[in-house]
């Protein structure tokens, strides 16, 4: 048996065998904060407190059952005893999965069952050295990571674009270089020249020499300018590929907890974000530091008394910027946060315009967007209004540094221990220095903001796919179509599995209705065989092969779906017809519309096949849009077909023509339908009837019609309805 | 005969509710014992102590409590306990610190019950706004805490949180 933490010295000594299982909670019984320990041996269930003294024990033989009753942030350990139900333990919603377990070994002990044993998803998943929470499915802690990692890895992305980008710093050098020749010809102008009043030549060489240096400048600039803007869109194009890539490769799971709107502001202004850090940020950082560095070497060289004095302001400097940063990044995020509130915001009130409009509550919305748009105001407000304020002040600390200058510099030239030329040389190299200070802060505005978009995006990127790929798939080419449950066990969350125990073997061809009352797991039946999810424990198998091994891809190419919600892409309607299959002919296409009893009502539309469905196109009623999927699934020829619910809420007629297009593409598939209505399923080869994630009843319409369980009382109970039905419409 | 499609209000002075041996919360209701009772809060963040649905152990409903004041005493303190049991929700009485390392926003909490820490992949699918000034901060493994009105809190919590409201 795994024992998670280590038992302390106390407790394991009052035991008298190493025990089964132990586990920590993190609740006291009275529901405050605060340890103690779980012990089960052979013979009795103990907790006992911290210091090792034990505060419970319930002996094995009392022992009837066992459950982990979930509350809402936390749950309990319940025990069924002899004398009644008895709470073990109390722990917050951390460890649910690890006393999810406990429960179900010791129910296993009370009923002399098979125990169970500890898989590595009910560990709670903790990182060993800092006890912070980890993602499921990674072993590194975000929080023991190295912290450049992120910036490193943002720089990854500049690697395909690295000859570009040494262009371009070369042309930064050779800029910065040339931009320091200036300062050194004023001075040798004034110390040289203008002095000693010299009228020879000199003047118009130096002159010529400055004009040299602005044109070598503004042609750097220019061409540097233009690279920087071709690598940061062709940076941009890459990263928001790898977004919606890694958001493509996702699992269902991962969408389903999520609102999807949010993606969208995030595929387009977290690259951006990231994009301006690297080409703009990085390529400033290398030039104006590089500016730094020279000037500082000439500085010294021409005097490094004065250098020196000007100076001193920059630790104030650097400690300003060390304080501001955190907050600063901080800011961004709370500012993004509040746009993301906008976003979802408008996002919902315009996909359920309808329903706004229908209830009058345009009103409402209004007034919830204001308020969210005050919010995005206010802080707006603060990180600018932060931002605003920070530069004057880099600017006035810097500026402390030239006043120094002018003062012990001007009398250093009044003691004729330099000359006027080295001063003004001086101050125009410290004033060049202003220039990359306050870059600094800029740079900490961009690489914060930069880093908080990166974080977010990474985050999309690595959260692992919930339904793998294995990496040796096997080779299953064309599919018979058998398939097999078992023992299959599923959860949306783990400890309330809405499919249990599930076995079922259906042969190839076979036509199965499932048939439940709404919750009963219907749904989630299906979604397993798409392998949407994988199962918690048991497997499915197709042709003997299980699903896990695979790939999701050729697994895909096997199933076709109708389901409940029809969704068309924009697109024409012979695009989404041919959506699996983008080169089918236009007769494959007509084709599959005609099995599909839509190739009628297609061709009578003004622009035929051309015409345009999805957000802004056409509108084709629900019957319509039913029988284009179900053309789509016709020309996708799959070997398993999934059926969900495909007649509901259309008029008898229309469900007369989908039952008919159904028929046609059912046969000689393997085939899961779903429909409330159970006439329908009545040409299904056998109906599996499910309740609370059980199977409860198998067999055909009027096997179970004579059984009276289960499907009995729920075609019962639709004829009732359709009587009912029956007199209104009289 | 009771209406299925009605809310069906206990009334207080007909139920009683007490704590079992093994620290099982359990009553009477309409002179029916119940060994097991399971309590929901119908509104949990708008209503703590109102609108409670009362339920047997097969999650059934018996019932539902107008208010919990109407309680006699004993069943009342019962059902507070049995509601701080089953919401786990701590009330966040000052904040420590929050602290951004490099993915994980980590808050170090003060509650009324005590000390804790959450542990947080971003913020802004962890915090939520239920109204007002209140907040509810869920962490990675849905441990939760409540703050009832941030701008009540003291000033270095206020200065805590001024940059992550």
């Amino acid at each position: 048996m795994p024992i998670l933490d280590q038992l302390p010295g106390a407790i394991r000594s009052a035991l008298p065998a190493e025990p089964l299982f132990s586990a920590r909670t993190d609740l006291l019984n009275d529901g405050l904060f605060g340890e103690q320990w779980l012990t089960v041996t052979e013979t009795e269930i103990t907790v006992w407190n911290v210091s090792g003294s034990p505060l419970t024990t319930i002996a094995v033989e009392e022992l009837k059952d066992a459950r982990a009753v979930s509350g809402i942030g936390g749950g309990t350990l319940l025990a069924d005893t002899a004398s009644g139900p008895v709470v073990v333990v109390r722990y917050t919603a951390a460890l649910t999965s690890i006393f999810g377990f406990a429960a179900k070994l010791l129910s296993s002990i009370a009923k002399g069952e098979e125990r169970p044993t500890l898989s590595e998803k009910e560990l709670p998943q903790q990182c060993p050295k800092c006890r912070n929470p980890l993602q499921e499915g990674t072993q590194t802690c975000p929080v023991c990571k190295n912290n450049g990692k992120v910036i490193l890895r943002m720089l990854g992305y500049a690697k395909p674009y690295k000859l570009q980008m040494a262009a371009a710093a070369i042309m930064l050098i050779i800029t910065t270089l040339v931009e320091l020749i200036p300062p050194y010809l004023t001075k040798v102008i004034l110390d040289d020249v203008l002095q000693p009043k010299n009228t020879g030549s000199k003047l118009m060489w130096i002159v010529i020499g400055l004009a040299a240096t602005s044109v070598t400048m503004a042609v750097m600039q220019t061409l540097r300018g233009l690279i920087g803007v071709w690598v940061g869109s062709k940076l941009m194009g890459d990263l928001r590929r790898d977004i919606y890539d890694a958001l493509m490769r996702l699992s269902l799971a991962f969408f389903d907890r999520r609102q999807t709107s949010q993606f969208i502001g995030r595929v387009n202004s977290d690259s951006e974000a990231m994009r301006q850090f690297m080409t703009d940020g990085i390529i400033w950082v290398t030039g104006e530091s590089l500016k730094m560095i020279a000037i500082f070497a000439i500085m010294f060289n021409l005097s490094w008394k004065l250098t020196l004095l000007a100076l001193l302001p920059m630790p104030l400097m650097v400690v300003f910027s060390l304080t501001l940063w955190p907050m600063i990044g901080r800011r961004w995020y709370q500012q993004w946060r509040s746009i993301f509130r906008l976003n979802v915001l408008v996002g919902d009130s315009l996909q359920g315009i309808r329903v706004v409009k229908a209830f009058g509550q345009e009103s409402t919305e209004i007034s919830r967007y204001q308020a969210a748009n005050q919010d995005v105001v206010r802080n707006n407000i603060r990180i600018e209004g932060l931002w605003q304020g920070m530069f004057p002040l880099f600017s006035l600390v810097a500026g402390a540094g030239t006043l120094l200058i002018w003062y012990y510099g001007g009398w250093s030239v009044l003691k004729g221990e330099i000359s006027i030329g080295l001063l003004i040389a001086l101050i125009t190299y410290l004033g060049m220095l202003l220039g990359p200070l306050q870059w600094v802060s800029q740079m900490i505005n961009w690489a914060s903001h930069a880093i908080s978009a990166a974080d977010r995006v990474f985050e999309i990127m690595d959260t692992p796919s919930e339904v793998p790929d294995t990496r040796d798939p096997a080779v299953i080419g064309r599919v018979k179509g058998a398939v097999q449950f078992s023992n299959v066990t599923y959860g949306y969350e783990k400890h309330h599995p809405v499919l249990k125990n599930i076995d079922l073997n259906v042969a190839e061809g076979e036509m199965i209705g499932l048939v439940g009352h709404s919750g009963a797991g219907k749904s989630t039946f299906i979604n397993m065989i798409c392998r949407f999810y994988d199962t918690d424990t048991g497997h499915i198998t197709i042709d003997g092969v299980d699903l896990r091994n695979i790939s999701q891809t050729d697994l895909r190419k096997q199933i076709g779906v109708v389901l409940q919600e029809t969704f068309l892409f924009d697109g024409t309607i012979a695009e989404n017809i041919a959506y699996s299959k983008p080169d089918a002919t236009p007769e494959e296409i007509m084709r599959a519309a005609k099995i599909a009893n839509a190739h009628d009502f297609i061709v009578r539309l003004p622009d035929g096949y051309d015409t345009r469905v999805g957000e802004r196109g056409h509108r084709l009623s629900g019957g319509e849009k039913q029988r284009v999927s179900i053309a789509r699934a016709i020309i996708h020829d799959p070997r398993i077909l999934i059926l969900d619910e495909a007649t509901a809420s259309v008029d008898t007629e229309t469900e007369r023509q989908i039952q008919e297009a159904i028929s046609r593409l059912v046969k000689g598939r393997t085939t899961f339908a779903i429909a409330h209505r159970l006439s329908t399923l009545r040409n299904a080869n056998r109906l599996v009837v499910l309740e609370r994630g059980k199977i409860v009843e198998v067999g055909t319409h009027e096997d179970l019609l004579e059984k009276e369980g289960i499907y009995f009382k729920l075609v019962e109970a639709q004829k009732e309805m359709s009587q009912i039905k029956g007199v209104e419409s009289a | 005969m009771k209406d299925p499609y009605e809310i069906y209000i206990l009334e207080p002075e007909r139920i009683s509710f007490s704590r079992g041996p093994g620290g099982v919360f359990q009553g009477v209701v309409d002179g029916k014992e119940y060994e097991e009772i399971i309590v929901h809060r119908a509104f949990p963040f708008l209503y703590t102590t109102q609108f409670i649905s009362v339920r047997d152990a097969k999650e059934e409903e018996i019932g539902v409590i107008r208010d919990i004041a109407q309680l006699d005493e004993e069943s009342r303190t019962e059902m507070e306990r049995e509601l701080q049991f089953r919401y786990f929700l701590p009330r966040v009485t000052r904040v420590d610190s929050v602290k951004h390392r490099t993915d994980l926003w980590i808050w170090e909490l003060q509650t009324n019950l005590g000390p804790t820490r959450l542990v947080m992949r971003n913020l802004h699918e962890h915090m939520q706004f239920p109204g007002g000034s209140r907040i509810v901060l869920t962490d990675m493994n849905g441990k939760r805490c409540e703050i009832g009105d941030w701008k009540a809190l003291d000033s270095h919590s206020r200065k805590q949180l001024r940059d992550v409201v």
